[in-house]
């Protein structure tokens, strides 16, 4: 048997789509390999977390219960589930990219002197239990096949939006282990001392998503419009995040978040390669440049050559907005 | 302040790598090279705080004899030190044997309140050497940091999560890691860069320096290893060109995507 465990990243309560959806990846494996899925969360009060996650396709569930895990500090989390680890030797760790999954994996993989591969996008398991992981390179052009032979478990973080989560399914059943740790005399060094937060829309599901690229500058107004206009939901490149015009949770791209829309409707972006591997999974994807060499047009399906700024208000009056 | 280190990788420039489909490899030999994008970052946000707190900034980075002219750059930005951790032993090491030589390198420094990393590297992009140099060195860490504040001996730094920030406290020293694009590099000043390139001197340092032995770094002390290369095939597009003035493109443009919506 197989033993895969999936860390169950949630926030109060609240599970992050990722981690379901390393589950289903899981659950697809196991229709030919015989494999056990565990998941395990930090936490103060499990909740309806395991439920939750055992209604997703968790077979076994383990949560580490201690006040400290309250807020997230890598050393606590990484001292409450090193002794289980250690105990129970399971075959992989999968945890999803997040800031905190890969914050927590680095540090977990250097403590169990195991190796790590990191925001993987393909992941099989071969009957020997070896993990192979796609964990793309130079922005997504190239993708290294990575696996461990030397030392368990083998441990890597998944990128989001990459696989789909089963449908949630309530006769399902599990195992739920709840664990007290003690920390003996360790307090963390690290204290959350202030904490803004806003619920993020996650893109990589919407239908529809329209990007502004650095070529609008700082006048967001008329793409905003249109994208409300169509129905479609916002999403940003690298340095409109970095300029803090927007949250980096809708930025798309190798360090952002990958598209699965039907339609994507790009607004000055030059096309580097860091970007478009975030939309390589759309499937119409329509450009606007003023540059008519911009490399975003080898990317596209519609290449509109024209000053957005000229473009945007016939679009809108098109689309019956003012 | 006492030392800031900050951990520095040279990296090919990502347009510039290509794929040889016939030994399946990649091929950086006609590759620019430059300081990763989100350690110049670092190493500005380590100027910004010694101008502050005062200290020292020493960049150390782990490579072959020709990123030494890359430090330099580093040293003509402001930093006042650099060493350059180079063996042939330590070629091909996945991130758990760079942690390691970084951490052993940091420990041989001795004397450092911060260690500041780029939250990741534009080649592989695993973003785990911050947290495995912190583990190493059994420090505490925060990644994804875009300002940091010192208070006597501690620290408030403001982390990226899910939707937002939150702001957090830890003791010097600590290990940061700094996002991407947070502020915009200096360039090197011209007469320390002339300096620089005459005068200045990195310090190199071998494995034997750092006390380490062959089992534990570079290939041999690395844990993956690549399977295989594939090149990613962008999907096949239809390329097509909407021409006109602004109000016909509009025009055909709102057809397209009513069509498509539909
Ligand atoms: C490690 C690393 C990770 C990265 N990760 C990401 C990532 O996840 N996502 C990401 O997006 N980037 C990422 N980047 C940055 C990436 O390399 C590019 O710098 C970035 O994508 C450029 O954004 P852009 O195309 O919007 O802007 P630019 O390159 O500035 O392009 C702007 C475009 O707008 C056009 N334009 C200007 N004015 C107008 C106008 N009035 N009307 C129409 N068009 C106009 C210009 O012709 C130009 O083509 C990363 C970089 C590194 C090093």
């Amino acid at each position: 048997m197989i033993d895969a465990w999936v860390y169950i990243e949630h926030d109060s309560g609240e599970i992050e789509d990722v981690s379901l959806e390393i589950v289903g990846r899981l659950n697809e494996i196991k229709a030919s390999l015989p494999l056990r899925i565990t998941g395990f969360s930090f936490g103060r009060d499990p909740g309806e977390i395991p439920r939750k996650a055992i209604s997703q396709g968790v077979e076994h569930f383990i949560f580490l219960r201690n006040d400290l895990f309250s807020f997230y500090d890598t050393q606590s989390y990484v001292n409450g589930i090193e002794g289980i680890v250690r105990e129970r030797r399971p075959d992989i760790i999968l945890l999803g990219a997040t800031y905190q999954g890969r914050d927590l994996a680095g540090r977990l993989a250097a403590r169990l002197k195991t190796g790590l591969a990191a925001n993987a996008i393909t992941l099989n398991i071969d009957e020997k239990g070896l993990l192979y992981t796609g964990v793309p390179g130079y922005g997504g052009r190239f993708i290294a096949e990575i696996v461990n032979m030397k030392a368990r478990p083998q441990i890597s973080t998944v990128r989001q939006g990459i696989f789909r989560k089963l449908p949630q399914d309530n006769s399902r059943s599990g195992e739920v282990e709840n664990i007290e740790v003690k920390f003996g005399d360790f307090s963390p060094r690290l204290r959350v001392v202030e904490r803004v937060r806003k619920d993020v829309k996650d893109i990589t599901k919407s239908e529809r998503v329209v990007i502004i690229g650095n070529g609008a500058g700082n006048n967001l107004k008329p793409i905003e419009d249109f994208a409300r206009l169509i129905g479609a939901d916002i999403g940003v490149t690298r340095p409109v995040a970095d300029r803090g015009l927007a949250p980096r949770d809708i930025q798309v791209g190798s360090t952002g978040v990958s598209l699965n829309s039907k339609l994507v409707i790009i607004f000055g972006s030059s096309g580097s390669n860091h970007f478009v591997s975030g939309i390589e999974r759309c499937k119409n994807v329509i450009s606007i440049d003023v540059d008519r060499n911009s490399n975003i047009f080898n990317y596209s399906d519609y290449c509109v050559v024209a000053d957005m700024f000229t473009i945007l208000p016939y679009l809108n009056r098109r689309f019956g907005g003012q | 302040m006492k030392n800031i280190i900050v951990c520095v990788k040279v990296v090919p420039k990502t347009e510039d790598v290509s794929f040889d489909p016939v030994t399946k490899t990649l091929d950086r030999s006609k590759a620019e090279n430059q300081i990763n994008e989100a350690d110049k970052n670092a190493i500005e946000y380590a100027l910004v705080l010694k101008e502050k707190y005062g200290g020292n900034v020493i960049l150390l980075s782990m490579g072959p004899m020709f990123f030494e002219p890359f430090l330099k750059i580093g040293i003509a930005m402001g930093a006042d030190d650099a060493i350059l951790l180079s063996d042939r032993a330590f070629a091909g090491a996945d991130s758990y044997p760079t942690a390691l030589t970084l951490a052993s390198a940091i420990k041989k420094i001795g004397d450092f309140d911060l260690i500041l990393c780029g939250e990741e590297s534009s080649d592989a992009g695993l973003g785990q050497v911050p947290s495995q140099v912190a583990e190493f060195l059994d420090l505490p860490q925060a990644l994804f940091v875009s300002s940091v504040e010192i208070e006597g001996n501690k620290i408030k730094a403001r982390r990226s999560v899910k939707g937002g920030y939150e702001i957090v406290e830890l003791p010097l020293p600590s290990v940061i890691s700094i996002e991407l694009g947070i502020n915009q590099p200096r360039f090197p000043d011209f007469k320390r860069k002339r300096w620089a390139d005459k005068e200045f001197k990195i310090k190199v340092w071998n494995m034997k320096d750092l006390g380490l032995n062959e089992n534990i770094v570079g290939l041999r002390g690395s844990y993956t290893f690549v399977n295989r290369f594939i090149e990613t095939e962008p999907p096949k597009r239809l390329r097509r060109y909407i021409e006109g003035s602004p109000e016909e493109q509009a025009e055909k443009l709102y057809e397209v995507i009513k069509e498509i919506i539909e």
